[in-house]
C-alpha cells in the first residue's frame, strides 16, 4: 500500500513537471494555433541556463528563478519576430498553418545542436543545496527538490490563469485566440500579441528548467523526454487550457510512475502513446478543448 | 532545337551521367554517399505522394521504412525466403499499417494529423524495442537484427561491391519519380491537389478525398518499405532507434520541404542540397564539433522557409526556363516568363 501511495506522489509530482511544460506549450498553440515543436528545446536551454548559474555562482537554484524565465521571455519574444512572425504572416490565410510547425522544428534543431556542439552530449547533474534532502509524509518518503517544483508549477498555473483572467494584457492574449481579425479591429497588434504569448510560453519553459535541474541531469536532447509528453498533455487536456496542462501532465505522471512498479519503463512509453491515441480518435478536443479548435 | 527537345536532351544527358558515374568513382566511401543520396530521394519521392500532393505533413515514414527491413529481413533469416519477395511482402504490410493510420487520422486539421503520425510511429518503435519476437518471428527487441555475410548472391540481395547498390537504388529512383510523374498528370493527381488545397470544395464536387488520401497513402507506404529492405541489404544491419527513429521521419519531411513539396523534381533537389552536406559535415567535422552538421541542417530549414517558402524547385524551374529560352532563342517566351 505504502508503495502505491508512493507511486502516486511521485507521479504526481513529476507530472506537474510535464504539466508546467505544456503549459507554455499550450499558451502558444491557443493564441497562435501554431504546434511549437521547439518547445522542449527552449526547456533545454532554460535548464541549461539554470545549470550553469547554479555551477557558476554556487546560488540557490530558486534564486535562479529570477533570473533565468525573464532572460526566457526575451528569448522567445525574439525567437517569434524574427523567425516564426515572417512565416507566419506569410500562411496568415491558412487557419492552421504547416510551414510555421516545420520553422519551429528546425529553431529545435538548431538549439539542440548547439547544445552539442558548446556543452557535449554526456548527463550532467548540479549539487545544490536542496538536491537529494526530503522529508517524510507518515510513511512516505516526499523530496523536497520535487515537492518544491510541484508547488511552482502549481502557483505558475493559478498565476497565469489570473493573468489571462485579469489582465488587460491577458484579455488581449484570449481575445486574439478566440477571433484574430476581430481582435485586430479592436486595435490589438496581432504581432505584439504573438510576441507576447511566445515570450511568456518559453519564460514557463525557463521557470520548469529552474525547478527540475536540482533532481534530473540535464543533456542537449533532453527536451524530447518533455516535448513527447508535452504534446501528449495538452491533446489530453485540450489545446489552450490551462487547467487541462496541468490535469493532462499530472495524469501523465501518475500513469507512468503507477504503470512502471509493475512493467518495465520502456512499456509505460509504449502505453502512454496509445493513450494518446485512443484519446485523439475519441475525444480529439480533449478535456477542456474547444471543439472548433479540432 | 525546340525547346522540348533540350528538356529530353537533358534527361536523357542525366541518365548518362547517372548510369555512368559508377565508373568513374574508385572510392566506395563516395559511392555510398551517392547510394544513400539516392536512398534519401527515393525516400522522399515516396514520402511526397501523401506529404506533397495530398498536402497534409506525415512525420512518421521511418515507420514504414522498419517494417520493410524487419519483414523481409526476418522472412530471410528465417525460412530463407529472398528478401527480393520478403520486399514485396514488406511493401504489402507497410500499405496496410499505412491505410489504418490514415483512415482515421485524415480527417483531422494539419497538427493534429502530424503529431498522430508521430505518436503511431514512436508507438510502434517503441513496441518493436520492447519485443524479443511477435509469436514465431524474432526481432530481438532493442538489439536489432543482424544479416550474417553470404557473399555475392543476387538472390539474397547481397553484393560485395557497392556498384550493384548503386543501379538498383537508381532503378527504385526513376521507378519511382516516373510513378510520380504519371500520377501527377492524371486524374489521381488532380483529386489529391483539389483535396489538399479544398478539402470542402473538392469534396462539394464529387471528389471522395478521403479515398484518394488513402490510396496516395497505401502507395506511399508501400514504396517507403522497399526502401527499407534495400536499406538492410545495404548495411547487412538495424536496429530499432537507428532505423525508424523520429529523426529519419523528420528528414525525409525536411528534404521534401527544402526541395519543394508537391513538386516532382523537389525531392532530388532537396537530397542534392542537403545529403552532400551532410555527409560532408559528418565526415570531417564530427570529430570536432559534433551537432554542427543538424545546426546547419536546421538553419538552411529555417531560410528557405523564410525566403522560399514553397522550396527550392520553383526558383530554380524559373531559372531553368529563362536559360533555355535563351538557348533555344524563343524570345517571345523568354519576354513572357518575365
Amino acid at each position: 500500500m505504502t508503495a502505491v501511495i508512493q507511486a502516486v506522489l511521485n507521479g504526481t509530482m513529476m507530472g506537474s513537471m510535464y504539466g508546467l511544460t505544456a503549459l507554455g506549450l499550450t499558451l502558444i498553440f491557443g493564441v497562435m494555433k501554431v504546434v511549437n515543436f521547439a518547445h522542449g528545446s527552449l526547456l533545454m536551454v532554460g535548464m541549461f541556463a539554470a545549470y550553469w548559474l547554479i555551477k557558476l555562482t554556487g546560488m540557490h537554484p530558486y534564486f535562479a528563478l529570477f533570473i533565468v524565465p525573464p532572460f526566457l521571455f526575451f528569448f522567445g519574444y525574439f525567437m517569434q519576430d524574427l523567425v516564426i512572425k515572417p512565416v507566419f504572416k506569410a500562411e496568415q490565410q491558412v487557419r492552421e498553418p504547416l510551414t510555421v510547425i516545420i520553422v519551429t522544428t528546425g529553431v529545435w534543431y538548431v538549439l539542440d545542436n548547439l547544445a552539442l556542439m558548446l556543452f557535449g552530449a554526456e548527463y550532467r547533474t548540479v549539487r545544490t543545496a536542496i538536491s537529494g534532502t526530503s522529508f517524510m509524509l507518515g510513511e512516505v518518503i516526499v523530496s523536497i527538490p520535487k515537492f518544491s517544483g510541484f508547488v511552482v508549477a502549481v502557483a505558475t498555473a493559478v498565476g497565469l490563469a489570473l493573468f489571462m483572467k485579469k489582465t488587460r494584457t491577458g484579455k488581449a492574449l484570449q481575445a486574439t485566440s478566440l477571433d484574430r481579425e476581430a481582435a485586430n479591429l479592436m486595435g490589438i497588434d496581432q504581432y505584439r500579441i504573438y510576441n507576447l504569448a511566445f515570450g511568456i510560453g518559453t519564460a514557463i519553459a525557463g521557470i520548469a528548467g529552474c525547478v527540475i535541474i536540482p533532481f534530473y541531469y540535464v543533456y542537449p536532447s533532453v527536451g524530447v523526454v518533455f516535448d513527447i509528453r508535452a504534446f501528449i498533455i495538452v491533446v489530453l487536456g485540450g489545446l489552450g487550457s490551462i487547467k487541462g496542462a496541468m490535469l493532462g501532465g499530472i495524469i501523465v505522471g501518475l500513469i507512468e510512475s503507477v504503470f512502471s512498479q509493475y512493467i518495465t519503463s520502456t512499456w509505460t512509453e509504449a502505453i502512454i502513446y496509445a493513450i494518446f491515441l485512443v484519446i485523439l480518435f475519441v475525444k480529439p478536443s480533449g478535456f477542456f478543448g474547444h471543439k472548433q479548435d479540432w | 532545337m525546340s525547346r522540348k527537345q533540350l528538356d529530353l536532351a537533358l534527361l536523357g544527358l542525366a541518365a548518362v551521367v547517372s548510369f555512368a558515374l559508377p565508373l568513374a568513382i574508385e572510392s566506395p566511401t563516395y559511392l555510398q554517399i551517392l547510394i544513400l543520396l539516392f536512398f534519401y530521394a527515393y525516400l522522399t519521392t515516396s514520402w511526397n505522394l501523401v506529404g506533397g500532393f495530398a498536402g497534409v505533413l506525415p512525420l512518421g515514414h521511418s515507420v514504414f521504412v522498419g517494417i520493410g527491413a524487419y519483414t523481409s529481413t526476418i522472412l530471410s533469416l528465417q525460412y530463407g525466403i529472398s528478401p527480393w519477395i520478403g520486399m514485396l511482402v514488406g511493401g504489402a504490410l507497410a500499405a496496410l499499417v499505412g491505410v489504418m493510420i490514415g483512415k482515421p487520422t485524415f480527417r483531422m486539421r494539419g497538427a493534429y494529423f502530424a503529431l498522430c503520425t508521430i505518436a503511431f510511429a514512436e508507438g510502434i518503435r517503441v513496441m518493436i524495442e520492447n519485443l524479443d519476437a511477435i509469436g514465431p518471428f524474432k526481432l530481438n527487441g532493442p538489439r536489432g537484427l543482424l544479416i550474417p555475410l553470404k557473399g555475392d548472391s543476387f538472390w539474397n540481395y547481397q553484393f560485395m561491391h557497392k556498384e550493384p547498390y548503386y543501379y538498383i537504388i537508381l532503378f527504385m529512383l526513376i521507378l519511382v519519380l516516373a510513378l510520380t510523374w504519371f500520377i501527377s498528370k492524371s486524374r489521381m493527381g488532380y483529386y489529391l491537389a483539389a483535396g489538399g488545397d479544398e478539402p470542402e470544395a473538392a469534396q462539394a464536387l464529387g471528389v471522395n478525398v478521403a479515398r484518394y488520401k488513402l490510396i496516395a497513402m497505401a502507395m506511399s507506404s508501400f514504396l517507403t518499405a522497399l526502401a527499407g529492405t534495400f536499406y538492410a541489404q545495404l548495411m547487412l544491419y538495424f536496429y530499432p532507434k537507428g532505423l525508424m527513429g523520429l529523426d529519419l521521419s523528420f528528414e525525409i519531411a525536411f528534404i521534401a520541404l527544402i526541395g519543394g513539396r508537391g513538386t516532382i523534381a523537389g525531392p532530388l533537389i532537396g537530397a542534392l542540397a542537403l545529403r552532400p552536406l551532410n555527409e560532408f559535415t559528418r565526415i570531417y567535422l564530427s570529430d570536432q564539433l559534433p551537432g554542427l552538421h543538424l545546426v546547419i541542417f536546421g538553419l538552411i530549414l529555417i531560410m528557405v522557409m523564410l525566403f522560399q517558402p514553397k522550396g527550392l524547385t520553383p526558383p530554380l524551374a524559373k531559372l531553368y526556363d529563362r536559360l533555355a529560352n535563351r538557348i533555344t532563342g524563343d524570345k517571345a517566351a523568354e519576354g513572357a516568363s518575365k
